[in-house]
């Protein structure tokens, strides 16, 4: 099947417009990349012509499409320490500057959104355990969710195959996880009683009004598949599950620019994260 | 180690769930000094189309950014023709802030803003014509090239053309050519029109 | 256009969230040797400018989500590194001009601009003298 051949000044319009919307930018150096997955999309949509299918996508108002595509273009694998620079981030910057504003006694509330099958939340509740100096100083409650109930069996189940793993440190291993099957490793029961798993759907205030009081929040490679009234709802339900002074995390590609300016851009050796305003 | 299940449910939010409260006790709520209740009270607003008019006379009061994005959210749902019209009325302000989310809303908005914005693209206001172009840029319709081709043809404001030259560069078909080429001629010492129309001629041709 | 290239490169932040405003103010700014970085508006720049340094703002007014005052009202807030910034605006009431310098502009200039008048005002601020 040959693909749909796609001209320069197409490759720079689409750059511009999926640049506008998403804030990830495609080098000239991605061309192939690009163009053989605009071709794919081409074709699974039957548009025919490039132009007919960037009409499409400007323009649909489910914003299904720009979704579809997103995901295409973008890496969706999930897997342990993910994102890594974020969870250094975590114990090294932004629990040290949360907890100088807590009392003894109080506790830490970690949110993590899509849970997935467990790769994020059980990611933090290692780092945090192994790697934040001050742990046993404080209580640190870790929720997640995703809305997808299949998944969340998984992610208490807590396996995981030898890719899903292939990051964390060997020591680790050997202390959080148990190998059951040639490919197949667990994590150990203390660590899947750490994380509280619920279902939540972001866009429903029946689920989320009782989500508060939360210190950070990791919400990594969802609001991009979102589109914009929907990210700017989520972007909220955040703001409001958050303690003033508290922290939200996005995935790497991802940047409140697109969504919302209600959150204050924190620049930590680390990472770029975004905080809620503390209280005057 | 330190990790530990949330002992109880989590705590109890501090206003209730959506739909308990009527239209009256909302509107009261969107009074309130506290932000997290008028935050509150507009977001709930959201299921009244009745309660426009009070969301936007809010909004265009509103210094709370929290709470305006909740006005914003509530009147882009709503997003009848009143809420056009008022986020229409935003357009005019001053207030640089206020304006510019009423031009994210109306984005938001294609069919609501649809039928209004041939009157938009001819207001006496140079700054409504060009905000108005920034909103085409979501609105699907099958007139928008020809608005487009008309504002670079008639505008006598320099700005309202180049935004709309801008727009054209990644809409504008063939039909569009003749009219670029025009323009150049319109303002023959603005380089930023020469570079402007250059790029939107080679974008269309050589799609 | 050919201009010797400046000594030290000096970086410009480019903030309009029109993409041929920025590509037109990227290529008179390149020409002349500057090292341009851009954004969409007020928030990207603000994480731009809090991870790189930069010698001189280019920043346009309206832009979604944040706009040029409020970006400029909190660069000026914040600890970091200050550099001069030259407000863009289509708009040309005296009110506006105000308004800049008080939300910490240098500088104010109306769209569309001619790239001499871009480049001696850049090499103004940068104390580069007025030379085109």
């Amino acid at each position: 099947m040959t693909d749909i051949a796609i001209s320069l000044e197409e490759f720079r319009k689409f750059r511009e417009f999926f640049y506008r919307k998403t804030g990830i930018q495609f080098e000239d150096s991605k061309r192939y990349f690009v163009d053989k997955r605009l071709s794919e999309r081409i074709r699974q949509t039957e548009a025919g012509t490039f132009r007919n299918y960037f009409t499409l996508l400007r323009f649909q108002v489910s914003g299904e499409e720009l979704q579809q595509l997103t995901n295409l273009m973008t890496v969706n694998e999930t897997y342990f320490f993910r994102e890594e620079y974020q969870l250094k981030c975590l114990v090294r910057s932004i629990l040290p500057e949360i907890v100088a504003r807590k009392k003894t006694g109080d506790v830490l509330r970690v949110w993590s959104i899509p849970s997935s099958s467990g790769e994020e939340p059980y990611s933090i509740a290692l780092y945090v355990s192994e790697l934040w100096p001050a742990i046993n100083e404080w209580a640190i409650e870790l929720i997640s969710s995703d809305i997808d109930t299949d998944i969340l069996g998984k992610a208490r189940d807590g396996r995981y195959s030898v890719r899903a793993i292939q990051n964390i440190p060997p020591a680790l291993l050997q202390r959080y996880f148990t190998p059951i099957a040639p490919n197949e490793y667990r994590i150990h029961q203390e660590l899947r009683d750490s994380v509280e798993f619920t279902r939540v759907n972001l866009m429903n205030p029946l689920d989320t009004s009782c989500y508060r009081h939360f210190d950070v929040i990791f919400c990594r490679n969802l609001l991009i598949y979102f589109d914009d009234l929907s990210r700017r709802k989520a972007a909220e339900v955040f703001y409001d599950a958050l303690n003033p002074g508290g922290f939200i995390c996005l995935g790497h590609s991802e940047s409140m620019s697109r969504i919302t300016s209600l959150f204050r851009v924190r620049k930590f050796p680390e990472a770029i994260v975004y905080q809620k305003p503390e209280l005057p | 180690m330190a990790l530990i299940k949330p002992q109880t449910p989590f705590p109890d939010a501090q206003f209730p769930v959506a739909g308990v409260d009527s239209l009256a006790d909302l509107l009261t709520t969107l009074n309130e000094p506290a932000p997290p209740a008028r935050r509150w009270a507009a977001r709930n607003l959201a299921a009244f189309t009745e309660a426009v008019p009070d969301l936007l006379a809010a909004l265009m009061q509103e210094t709370d950014a929290s709470v305006r994005e909740a006005l914003l959210i509530s009147l882009t749902e709503i997003g009848n023709a009143e809420a056009v019209a008022g986020l229409v009325e935003c357009l005019r302000k001053e207030d640089v802030v206020l304006r510019n989310a009423a031009i994210d809303a109306m984005r938001s908005l294609p069919g609501a803003v649809a039928p209004i914005m041939k009157n938009l693209l001819t207001d006496p206001d140079a700054d409504v014509r060009i905000f108005s172009v920034n909103i085409l840029e979501s609105l699907r319709h099958p007139d928008v090239e020809q608005w487009l081709i008309d504002v670079i043809g008639q505008d006598p404001h320099v700005n309202v053309c180049a935004t709309a030259v801008d727009l054209l560069g990644e809409v504008g078909s063939s039909k569009a050519c003749t009219a670029l080429e025009a323009l150049r001629s319109r303002f023959p010492d603005e380089p930023y029109i020469e570079f402007a129309t250059r790029l939107a001629l080679t974008r269309i041709r050589e799609a | 256009m050919n201009t010797p290239s400046l000594p030290d490169c000096r970086r410009v932040l480019v903030v309009d969230d029109a993409a041929t405003v920025r590509m037109y103010h990227r290529q008179i700014l390149e020409d002349a040797g500057f090292l341009v970085v851009e954004a969409i508006n007020g928030i990207e720049a603000m994480e731009k400018a809090l991870s790189d340094r930069f010698d001189l703002y280019l920043v346009d007014v309206n832009m979604p989500k944040q706009d040029g005052y409020g970006f400029l009202r909190e660069l000026r807030s914040r600890d970091l590194p200050q550099a001069p910034a030259i407000m863009i605006s289509t708009e040309a009431g005296p009110q506006d001009k105000y308004r800049a310098y008080e939300a910490g502009a240098n500088y104010y200039l109306i769209k569309p601009i001619k790239p001499e008048v871009l480049l001696s005002h850049c090499r103004l601020l940068l104390g580069m003298g007025g030379r085109v």
